[in-house]
């Protein structure tokens, strides 16, 4: 395509990021908000692929549109469907206030308080675009860029974005599977799955046993091109994921996670377990922490990303049941 | 030696995975953690005194490529305090949570705050520490909401949309930062920083993440009910470090990192916020009717002590007056900390003893917890800044560079703020000393009131009459 397309492409993709997510913040059915929220992270895949940027693509389809949009989608079955419009009613006044007789004062200077705090973002918005330009125009001399691949070749992987995640920076991704840890403790600390889903019919059955086996597959794939090609350990965890959401909406009970506390601890644990184990053995053998042998550095990082896949897979599942795994069957609702 | 750096973060780290996966030894994982940790901050400190700034390089990767560990005398300093307050309250929780089932979801969490704090005050790495901040906010939010009822849960919901707020605003100014300067490492990016428009929206972006996580006035709105509804230990730990943590950041930005981008006029912002905090913290404090509840007012007002150190260290020229009053800041802060964890930690006692908190009601509390109506006396002597406690020595200096730096203003706000403290401690003492006709001998835990005992004699005897080696520290910084 020669530059007067794309940019037609690249105005387009504008158009419709900002349309939709103004339709996101303006709807006023929860369901019709998230869903709008879903599409929005579709197209800002498709923004993200066009700034040749693969890794954040595929986490954007996967985590931001895919996961995100199916808790957020279970989060609004959950809760009453007229919440968000008597919330708009009042505009502004929380719930559990009073309902229906909201005085026109209140509204008024509620109106008022939507509009300066718009006017307030907006504002936001262009200094933040004005220090952006700013800072893009300025003279930084990329040396980052340049001094991860001169390393390219010490870390054990070929893509550039692997080599930051699990070596360069590998300490990062190891707090932040800690991060996911503690969401999915918090998680745990707050309720008990959630019942629901009827079992599946024939048909939705049918597509169930051709999706899970190849998102599986796919999981797989993503898993060990991570070291070479855009993919990775949270984009394979999150199609795992994704297998375990179809199973759960096909009605099935606790999707294959087992029920035993112990179990489930360490398929929670793995994750952040064996990178923090590996990173200690380094120490011992008087290495830095997390410095890897160059000639040993692929095949940890693939052991540290096979294990993480396993954890980060649980624990977006889990966020998805809400809790726990039961010993119960699940009632019919 | 150098090694203590990571064994900061690691050891935590690994010892919440052990509790997750062995529950059945939890206690005594985290108490044997909880001692390795302090002994490992004791021996940090001593080789920051003994060998300057520690740098630890993580994978071997040189600071900007890989992320580097730094450890100053500021770090090391609230490293050491978080070791304290932290040993103390594991050992409380283990008598508070005895029993209990939520025993079993507190302990992994708990330690995951314990990593994140040490790893908040030693990373060297703008994006680093915003991973820290997630991984501190989610920690504290989950901890808060163990309390089970619907307060506590909706606090803690507010707690997180906040602090994820906050991060996010940080990261938008780690975005800035990135852009601009081409580098995330803290010490490369002090010398290229210079005034102009990324540097400044990058600070006030970071800056207003972070107040909001500090809980500064007017964005304290979540800190009372979220520090008030938690269970005893983690009110402790809420109030006492982890905006102590947020506000270390602060610091580290204005007065190190960002020093020449800030003017007079932006130090002075965060004074006159801290002035409002500290009158405005000060008279709810006075005006509560639990005791938690004042508690949490009185760390809204003694955040605000802390702010009004900005616009005086700006204004003073660098020199003995300038290194003076920086320690004046960190001893208050430190003092601050210990005496409100100790504060929470008797609270809890009281509250778990006589099933309320309740302040008119605290009538034969002294017949019947004389440790810890003892505690909770010396805690408030902290919080007022009587001598010999730290925060007199602090107060002292705030009010020495007021003086020095001619901004008046802040004395007067000084005076009213400490007398609504005595106010507040001594309208608590009043009615804890009531005396009841028959009081009752309920059994006395030491495990549970010796912890916050020992905090609050730190704050008012060890720190003031040892605050010296503070002074010591803090010349060693980055």
């Amino acid at each position: 395509m020669n530059a007067t397309n794309m940019l037609f492409l690249d105005i387009l993709l504008v158009i419709a990021l900002l349309s939709l997510a103004w339709a996101t913040l303006t709807a006023t059915d929860a369901r019709r908000s998230v869903i709008l929220f879903i599409a929005f992270g579709l197209v800002l895949t498709l923004a993200w692929a066009r700034l040749l940027a693969p890794d954040v693509a595929l986490a954007e389809a996967a985590i931001g549109a895919g996961l995100s949009g199916a808790l957020l989608l279970a989060a609004v079955q959950h809760h009453p469907r007229r919440a968000l419009s008597s919330e708009r009613q009042n505009t502004g006044k929380l719930a559990n206030e009073k309902q229906n007789d909201s005085n026109p004062a209140d509204l008024k200077s509620s109106v008022a308080i939507r509009w300066t705090l718009t006017l307030f973002c907006i504002a936001l918005a262009f200094v933040l675009i004005w220090a952006l330009l700013q800072a893009l125009s300025s003279e930084t001399s990329d040396t980052l860029a340049q001094s991860v691949s001169a390393n390219l070749a010490n870390s054990g992987v070929s893509n550039p974005v692997t080599a930051v995640l699990l070596n360069f920076r590998a300490y990062d991704t190891l707090l932040e599977l800690a991060v996911l840890l503690t969401a999915v403790l918090g998680i745990f600390a707050l309720s008990e799955q959630r019942t629901g889903y009827l079992p599946a019919g024939p048909v939705f059955n049918g597509l169930v046993s051709w999706l899970v086996p190849a998102l599986i597959l796919m999981a797989g794939y993503l898993l060990w091109v991570g070291a070479h090609a855009p993919g990775g350990a949270f984009q394979a965890g999150a199609t795992l994921a994704a297998a375990g959401v179809i199973l759960r909406l096909a009605g099935k009970r606790n999707i294959g996670l087992p029920v035993s506390k112990s179990y489930l601890n360490i398929i929670l644990v793995i994750g952040s377990g064996l990178f923090l184990l590996v990173g200690l053995t380094m120490l011992a053998l008087g290495r830095p922490f997390l410095d890897y042998p160059p000639a040993m550095a692929g095949y940890l990082i693939l052991l540290i990303e096979t294990a993480a896949m396993i954890s980060i897979a649980a624990t977006l599942i889990l966020a998805f049941l809400g809790g726990r795994p039961r010993n119960r069957e699940d009632r019919s609702c | 030696m150098i090694d203590t750096l990571i064994w900061l973060v690691a050891l935590p780290l690994a010892s919440a995975l052990a509790t997750q996966l062995l529950p059945r030894y939890a206690t005594a994982i985290v108490i044997s953690t909880a001692i390795a940790t302090s002994i490992n901050a004791a021996a940090l400190l001593y080789a920051v005194a003994t060998h300057g700034v520690m740098l630890y390089q993580i994978g071997g990767w040189t600071a900007g490529l890989g992320i580097a560990l730094r450890a100053d005398g500021l770090s090391a300093l609230l490293l050491m305090m978080a070791a304290i307050v932290l040993l103390a309250s594991s050992i409380y929780a283990s008598a508070y949570f005895n029993d209990n089932p939520l025993r079993r979801r507190f302990w992994p969490l708990w330690l995951l705050l314990w990593c994140s704090l040490n790893a908040l005050l030693l990373s060297g790495d703008l994006f680093n520490l915003y991973v820290t901040l997630e991984l501190l906010g989610l920690s504290a939010v989950a901890l808060a909401s163990l309390g089970g009822k619907t307060a506590a849960l909706q606090a803690a919901l507010r707690y997180l949309l906040v602090g994820l707020l906050g991060s996010m605003l940080f990261l938008a100014g780690v975005t800035l930062i990135y852009a601009g300067y081409g580098t995330l490492d803290l010490a490369t990016l002090s010398r290229v920083v210079a005034a102009g428009p990324i540097a400044w929206s990058a600070l006030a972006l970071m800056t207003v993440g972070l107040l909001l996580k500090t809980a500064l006035f007017p964005l304290h709105f979540w800190l009372p009910p979220a520090h008030g509804s938690a269970p005893a230990p983690v009110s402790a730990v809420l109030s006492a470090l982890v905006v102590k943590a947020t506000f270390y950041l602060v610091m580290r930005l204005w007065l190190d990192i960002f020093s020449e981008v800030v003017t007079p006029q932006a130090a002075s912002i965060p004074g006159v916020l801290g002035a409002a905090a500290v009158l405005w913290g000060s008279w709810q404090a006075l005006r509560a009717e639990r005791l938690k509840l004042l508690a949490a007012y009185s760390t809204v007002a003694q955040l605000g002590y802390l702010f009004l150190f900005f616009p005086l260290l700006q204004a003073l020229p660098a020199g003995a007056a300038r290194d003076a009053a920086m320690g004046g800041l960190v001893i208050l802060a430190l003092t601050h900390g210990l005496a409100k964890s100790g504060l929470f930690l008797a609270i809890g006692i009281i509250q778990q003893r006589s099933g309320h908190d309740t302040i008119r009601d605290l009538d034969g509390t002294a017949q019947r917890l004389p440790a810890t109506t003892f505690a909770i006396a010396l805690s408030g002597i902290a919080l007022i800044g009587l001598p010999p406690s730290g925060a007199f020595l602090g107060k002292w200096h705030l009010l020495a560079a007021a003086f020095s730096a001619g901004q008046w203003l802040w004395v007067v706000v000084i005076m009213i703020g400490t007398l609504l403290a005595a106010a507040y401690t001594f309208r608590v003492l009043g009615h804890a000393f009531g005396q009841q006709p028959y009081p009752r001998h309920p059994v006395t835990i030491a495990a549970e009131e010796w912890p916050a005992l020992i905090l609050s004699a730190f704050a008012t005897i060890g720190l003031g009459l040892a605050g010296a080696p503070v002074w010591q520290l803090l010349k060693v910084s980055l």
